[in-house]
C-alpha cells in the first residue's frame, strides 16, 4: 500500500507542470535572499552573533538557485518541443483535410455506382418482361393493318361532311353487333323485324347472318354488303351506298346523333 | 569549448546569486548603492516571473510532452499510411456537375 502511495506521490510530483515548479522556486529564491538581507542587516546593527542561521539560509538559497537555472534548462528545451509539436499538429490537421477529402470522393463514387446498378438492374428487369411477353412482328404489323382499315386513326380520303362513317363504333353499329343482337334475339323471333338499325348500319355478323328468314332475304337482296370478314379490307363506300340512303333514312327516325353531327 | 562557455553564461543570465553577493557586498561597505542593488534584485526577480509567464510549451511536465510528442508522431505515421493505402486505391474520374 505504501509503495502504491509513493508512486502515486511521485507520479504526482513528476506530473507537476514546469512553470509551476519554476514560479514556486522563484517564489523560494526571493523568500531566502529577504531572509538573509534581513538577517545580515540586523546582525550589523545589532552586533549579535549568529548561531550559524545564515549560513543554513544562505545554502538553501544556492540549492534553490540552482534548482531554478536547471528548471530554466529544462523550460527551454520545453520550448523547442512545443514548437515540433505545433509543426506535428499543423500536418495532422493537413492529413486529416485530405482524407476528408478523399472520403467524400469515394462518397461521391459510391453514390454514381449505385445509380447505376440500380438503373441497370431496372433494365435487365423490363428486358426481361419484354421477353416473357414477346409478341411477333407479324402480328402486331396485322393489327395495325387492322386499326387503320376500319379507318379509325385517319378519315377515308373520300370522307366528305354528310358521310355517316366514323372512326368509332356507331349507335347503329352497336345495336347491330353481337351483343346488341342477343337481346334483342327473343323479340326478333316473335316479330321477325330486326332494328332498322342493324339492317342499315348492313354489318351483321356472320353468326346471326343464318338464323333469321329476314337477314338472308336481305342478303339475297343484296342489301347487306360483303361482311368484312376479310381483315385487311374495308369496304369502298360505293359499295355501300345503298346502306348510306337507308342511314339517312334512319337516321330520322332513331336518335343516333351521328347523322346529327354531319 | 566555446558551447561550453555559452552554457555557463547562460546558466548565470538565471541566477540570482551574483545580485544577492552585489547587495551584501554593498552592505558590508555601508554603500549608498545598497538600495540601488536591492531594486536590481527585485527587478530581475519580476522579469523572471514575467519571461515564466510567456515561456510556451511549460503547462505540463517534461514526460507528459513527451508522451503527447510521441502520440502526435504516431498519428502523422498512421494518417500518412492511410492516406497512402487510399491513393494506391483504383480511383475514379468524377466529372465535375455542369
Amino acid at each position: 500500500m505504501r509503495k502504491r502511495g509513493e508512486t502515486v506521490m511521485a507520479a504526482a510530483a513528476a506530473e507537476k507542470p514546469t512553470k509551476e515548479k519554476l514560479l514556486s522556486t522563484l517564489d523560494d529564491i526571493e523568500v531566502l535572499s529577504r531572509e538573509l538581507i534581513e538577517m545580515l542587516a540586523l546582525s550589523r546593527t545589532q552586533k549579535l552573533p549568529q548561531p550559524g542561521e545564515d549560513t543554513d539560509i544562505l545554502e538553501l538559497l544556492v540549492q534553490r538557485d540552482k534548482e531554478f537555472q536547471e528548471l530554466m534548462q529544462t523550460a527551454v528545451e520545453q520550448g523547442k518541443v512545443h514548437q515540433e509539436m505545433q509543426a506535428l499538429e499543423k500536418e495532422v490537421e493537413k492529413r486529416d483535410s485530405d482524407i476528408q477529402q478523399l472520403q467524400k470522393q469515394l462518397k461521391e463514387a459510391e453514390h454514381i455506382l449505385a445509380t447505376a446498378v440500380y438503373q441497370a438492374k431496372e433494365k435487365l428487369k423490363s428486358i426481361e418482361k419484354a421477353r416473357k411477353g414477346s409478341i411477333s412482328s407479324e402480328e402486331i404489323i396485322k393489327y395495325a393493318h387492322r386499326i387503320s382499315a376500319s379507318n379509325a386513326v385517319c378519315a377515308p380520303l373520300n370522307w366528305v361532311p354528310g358521310d355517316p362513317r366514323r372512326p368509332y363504333p356507331t349507335d347503329l353499329e352497336m345495336r347491330s353487333g353481337i351483343l346488341g343482337n342477343m337481346s334483342n334475339m327473343s323479340t326478333n323471333g316473335v316479330n321477325g323485324h330486326l332494328p332498322g338499325d342493324a339492317l342499315a348500319a348492313g354489318r351483321l355478323p356472320d353468326i346471326l347472318t343464318p338464323q333469321y328468314p329476314w337477314q338472308s332475304a336481305d342478303v339475297s337482296m343484296g342489301i347487306l354488303p360483303p361482311h368484312h370478314g376479310n381483315d385487311f379490307g374495308l369496304e369502298p363506300p360505293g359499295h355501300n351506298k345503298e346502306n348510306e340512303d337507308d342511314v339517312e333514312a334512319m337516321s330520322t327516325d332513331s336518335s343516333s346523333s351521328s347523322s346529327d353531327s354531319d | 569549448m566555446a558551447s561550453a562557455v555559452a552554457v555557463v553564461e547562460e546558466a548565470e543570465d538565471y541566477s540570482f546569486l551574483p545580485i544577492i553577493h552585489d547587495v551584501i557586498k554593498c552592505m558590508d561597505k555601508d554603500s549608498p548603492d545598497v538600495h540601488q542593488e536591492l531594486n536590481k534584485l527585485k527587478t530581475k526577480i519580476q522579469e523572471a516571473r514575467e519571461q515564466i509567464a510567456a515561456m510556451p510549451g511549460i503547462d505540463m511536465s517534461p514526460a507528459l510532452q513527451e508522451s503527447r510528442l510521441r502520440t502526435l508522431r504516431e498519428q502523422v505515421q498512421t494518417k500518412n499510411q492511410l492516406l497512402q493505402k487510399y491513393k494506391s486505391l483504383c480511383m475514379f474520374d468524377i466529372p465535375k456537375p455542369s
